[in-house]
């Protein structure tokens, strides 16, 4: 890495801060507006009155639990995204232990049949999946919204890269004591892979909590709904009051922004490692 | 099995136990992933339609016909092309601009790096509705002051996500604002992997700044640039929640996307059998955009 | 530590999928429901259904009616998947011309024998009408819709445009074309008419195809519903679409994004419904008056028909459903959703009572329009969301300039096409 600065210490920090101030513009807006009389959101948003907090009011958040269930949608996002992460480390991750560390028939082509399968955009799949599920009366619960996305490629394969490049010396010290392949896996892998298992829980999480596609193929209504359909149905009831809607937005995101701010190191480095193979 | 990994293997392992380990994963993704590619394979060559009482029959090619006459999935592909080449050069170049700024041993620059990774972690949906509200038209709307401002008072307030030229773009921007932090942390990652000495060798070889930078940075560069362009091409392909909630295909289908026009067909109109056509074309746009960065990457010997 | 509590959560995560797989979401607590979907309409509407669903719980000991409001724009997909799954509510309301294909898809049960002659001939001829496919009555509305030219009365006096008295008297083609030459002359910018450029989708079926009827053509040949050919592109529909095509070219029309061009007095006329009228009437009190729309050679024609109630196959007691149909047709209770967005009662008895629609009543032309006949119904067949996707983005292309007889054609390619496809949609 270039040690040298670009260009001196003052003006980098400045242009620097500069674009990101910029950059993350909307999101000031967001929160500011959501702090806002729904009357002054719009007329000031091309102010400096639009990022900076002068009137500060929680009327918006308190008529977003007046207006809809607000509370409803988040404890599905819960229940469904809690789902998909828990059972998904259930699942994934002996699945890529066994793929990295056993011998086994069939290894390759299961290999093979991950990968390919990684390659898929769930995009490509969710009509004729939707008709799947439809077609066995399957719908409009918690349980089709997480089911299919437990198995996930991508999870098996970042497990499976992990457990590659773990050192050995453990499970052959259990092996040699006899100890069997889901002793070992349990207790033995599992505790020494706590990076992975964060990283995987961690991308998953923010890859799922915004879903949107599949729960507005699959539900109808709000009963099961979660906040991403919650808010994109929520802006289009009429009165369109944008200071409710942004207030809806803040709390719609500070789950997954708080995970992301805690555990950042875990998930820039699961990202980065699919990328510098 | 290549010899690599031999030696990472155990060999004591009974059949039915890696079964047992791999087996509920692999089941789900058979069931969940597999077998729906292979319906929408089949589907697409019948008439199927939600609710139809009309028998299930085989019409050959006909929906891959008409998908291109009857709907607006002509103008999708064109949008969603229009999309890759506007999104993956602005997002690259952005992305490694500020990679580049980044990778300097400041204080505090991981800050810098959170607030330009946060938009990544929102919601698409929230991501829609919030730019809803930037693009609002009228001289209010934050957009059209902002460019208002940067053009010194030329700028006529426009209504971007109804007008036909600038519903796209609209777009196309907001999904860059989102993108480019996800672009940036893997560029990060890999100009952090480009070993110190090989400036240092150039430099003393007589290198400037730039030339160091076309030289040493960039080939170092090459898997990790490979790769979020690759990322990024599928993913424009991919869009979907922004138009469903911002212009629902735009001003007659000026901002239509693949998936979007998969789902208006086949779910709000209920026919199936032509969104399943839709949808296997999707998939064979990036199967192409896969296989292309497979050969790039072989050719440095990389798997 | 965190670690063991990712543990602990996956760990926990297995009963609870156990629990919710047993359980699913079936609500079979006491007392029994009946489940009923809307759509998301105005708020007034809204609030209107609940308070009458409040009303009726209250009275009933039976059952319960249990609502489900459903978003608009994703209503009629997840009404047909909800079919597919067999998941339907007992009751639901769905846009009035998508009735012939629910049926086609054998999803409604004919209403017919369930509802007492007395209520059956207290509707107003035009619901009855809507809700009919092959002389079975499957679907009952509470309302109607009414389509019209608002117009600023003050604007028409100065430039000394005659004011029809009903709709045999309407304006000509030529008239009305002359009024929007002298009102554009007369007025600041040129703009003069509002056809609501900003609504969506089926409104612009709903609106303008009456100007076909009205011009001697139609959306469709309605002796057997099997072409459009020679019908939608007629040589009399090509020429009457010409004419609305020339009032965009000569800068005629708002665009109307912010909704406000009447209200704000930007334009003179507004061609729009009966929902409109509480906002205008607010605006511009007396000076708002509602005209029939324009006679393109045949006679004013209007739309008409609106959401409706239907039973689904999937209902256990069809006569709980009939009972809150019943509920809803009373003459309040009409009243009460009327008053919401100004609609069309349902029932002669309320039309009666109600201020804005008996005689002498400001709205008492959408009335007379829906009980004299000018108002067509919107092709009754289960080709029909076809046929307003196609003629909606055929407005829209029309709208931007492109030749209207290619439009015309290629919509009825596109049509004629679809039913063939479907074999015409046999029974």
């Amino acid at each position: 890495m270039e040690k040298r600065a670009v260009i001196p210490s003052f003006a980098n920090y400045f242009i620097m801060g500069l674009l990101a101030f910029v950059y993350v513009t909307p999101v000031l807006f967001m929160i500011v507006g959501s702090f806002k009389p729904d009357m002054l959101v719009l007329p000031e948003a091309g102010t400096w009155r639009g990022i900076f907090p002068v009137t500060v009011s929680l009327e918006n958040y308190v008529s977003v639990f007046e207006r809809v269930a607000f509370e409803r949608f988040m404890f599905n996002s819960a229940i469904i995204n809690g789902l998909i992460v828990g059972l998904g480390l259930l699942v994934n991750a002996p699945a890529g232990y066994a793929l990295a560390r056993l011998r086994w028939r069939g290894r390759q082509v299961a290999l093979g049949f991950v990968l390919t399968l990684m390659v898929i955009p769930f995009e490509a799949i969710a009509l004729p999946l939707f008709y799947q599920v439809t077609v066995m009366g399957w719908r409009d619960d918690y349980l089709v919204q997480a089911f299919p996305f437990v198995a996930f490629p991508l999870s098996i394969y970042l497990f499976y890269s992990f457990f590659l490049s773990m050192p050995k010396e453990l499970e052959e010290a259990a092996y040699i004591d006899g100890a069997g392949i889901f002793r070992t896996f349990f207790t033995i892998v599992v505790p020494n892979a706590k990076p992975a298992f964060a990283s995987v829980a961690i991308v998953t999480l923010l890859m799922f909590w915004g879903m949107y596609l599949w729960p507005l193929l699959v539900t109808a209504g709000p009963s099961v709904r979660p906040l991403p359909l919650g808010i994109a149905t929520f802006y289009t009831l009429p009165p369109l009051q944008w200071g409710d809607i942004l207030a809806f937005g803040v709390m719609m995101v500070m789950p997954v922004l708080v995970v992301f701010l805690i555990f950042q190191r875990w998930f820039v480095q699961g990202v980065a490692s699919t990328g510098v193979k | 099995m290549s010899g690599r990994f031999r030696k990472y293997l155990h060999v004591n392992a009974s059949d039915a136990a890696a079964w047992g380990m791999a087996g509920p994963a692999l089941a789900g993704i058979c069931i969940f992933i597999l077998t729906p590619f292979l319906l929408a394979v089949f589907l697409s060559f019948t008439n199927l339609a939600l609710g139809s009482p009309l028998p299930l029959e085989f019409v050959g090619f006909r929906q891959y016909r008409v998908i291109f006459t009857d709907t607006g999935f002509s103008r999708a592909l064109l949008n969603n092309l229009l999309f890759l080449t506007g999104i993956v050069p602005t997002q690259t170049l952005l992305a490694l601009m500020l990679a580049l700024m980044l990778n300097q041993r400041l204080k505090g620059i991981a800050i810098y790096r959170t607030l330009f990774f946060m938009p990544v972690v929102f919601p698409m949906s929230l991501i829609a509705v919030i730019w809803t509200l930037i693009y609002a038209p009228g001289p209010d709307g934050l957009m059209n002051t902002f460019l208002g401002i940067v053009t010194f008072g030329a700028w006529e307030p426009r209504d971007f996500t109804n007008h036909p030229h600038l519903a796209l773009p609209a777009i196309m921007l907001l999904s860059v604002w989102q993108g480019v932090g996800f672009q940036m942390v893997v560029l990060l990652a890999g100009l952090q992997g480009i070993p110190e000495n090989l400036y240092e060798a150039a430099a003393i070889d007589g290198a400037g700044r730039w030339s160091r930078f076309v030289h040493v940075t960039l080939p170092g560069l090459r898997n990790p640039l490979i790769f979020v362009i690759i990322i990024t091409s599928i993913l424009s392909f991919r869009v979907f929640d922004q138009v469903r909630i911002m212009t629902r295909g735009g001003p007659r289908n000026a901002t239509t996307t693949v998936v979007f026009e998969a789902v208006r067909v086949g779910f709000d109109r209920g026919q199936v059998a032509m969104g399943a056509a839709m949808s296997v074309i999707f998939f064979l746009i990036v199967l192409l955009i896969t296989v292309i960065q497979r050969r790039l990457l072989k050719q440095e010997g990389v798997q | 530590m965190i670690f063991r509590l990712c543990a602990l959560f996956g760990g926990m995560m297995l009963p609870v999928a156990c629990f919710l797989f047993a359980c699913g979401t079936g609500e079979q607590n006491d007392p029994p429901l009946l489940t009923v979907w809307i759509h998301s309409a105005q708020p007034a509407e809204r609030q209107t259904i609940r308070d009458q669903i409040r009303r009726f719980n209250a009275e009933e000991e039976e059952y319960q009616v249990h609502l489900t409001i459903i978003p608009e724009d994703e209503y009629n997909g997840q009404v047909q998947a909800a079919a597919v799954a067999g998941d339907l509510p007992d009751l639901l309301v769905f846009d009035g011309p998508y009735v012939y294909n629910y049926v086609w898809q054998g999803i409604l049960i004919p209403l017919g024998p369930l509802l007492p002659d007395v209520i059956m001939d207290d509707l107003i001829p035009s619901l009855v009408t809507q809700g009919t496919y092959r002389d079975t009555f499957y679907s009952v509305g509470t309302y109607d819709s009414g389509l019209g030219l608002y117009a600023r009365k003050s604007h028409l006096d100065e430039i000394g445009a005659r004011i029809p008295h009903g709709p045999e008297d309407a304006w000509s083609i030529d008239e009305f074309d002359a009024i929007l030459a002298a009102l554009a002359d007369a007025g600041p910018n040129g703009r003069v008419l509002d056809l609501k450029l900003n609504y969506q989708g089926e409104y612009f079926t709903y609106a303008y195809s009456p100007i076909l009827q009205s011009a001697g053509a139609d959306l469709i040949d309605r002796r057997d519903y099997r072409k459009t050919s020679g019908v939608l592109n007629s040589p009399a529909a090509v020429a009457a679409m010409m004419r609305l095509q020339r009032w965009f070219e000569a800068g005629y029309v708002d665009p109307n994004l912010d909704d406000a061009a009447f209200t704000e007095g930007r334009v003179s006329l507004s061609w729009v419904g009966h929902w409109e009228y509480s906002r205008y009437h607010a605006a511009w009190g007396d000076d708002v008056v509602i005209l029939p729309l324009p006679d393109f050679g045949t006679g004013s024609r209007t739309g008409q028909g609106s959401w409706n109630w239907g039973i689904t196959r999937f209902c256990g007691n069809p006569e709980w459903g009939v009972r809150f149909l019943r509920f809803l047709l009373q003459p309040e209770e009409v009243l009460a959703m009327s008053r919401a967005d100004s609609a069309v009662p349902a029932t002669k008895t309320a039309m009666e009572k109600s201020p804005l629609y008996r005689e002498g009543g400001p709205l008492r032309l959408f009335a007379v329009q829906l009980l004299e006949g000018y108002g067509v119904s919107r092709p009754r067949t289960p080709a029909y969301p076809v046929i307003t996707s196609v003629f909606s983005d055929s407005f829209l292309d029309i709208r931007h300039g492109g030749d209207v007889k290619t439009i015309l054609d290629r919509a009825s390619t596109i049509i004629d096409r679809d039913i063939a496809f479907n074999k015409g949609y046999p029974d």
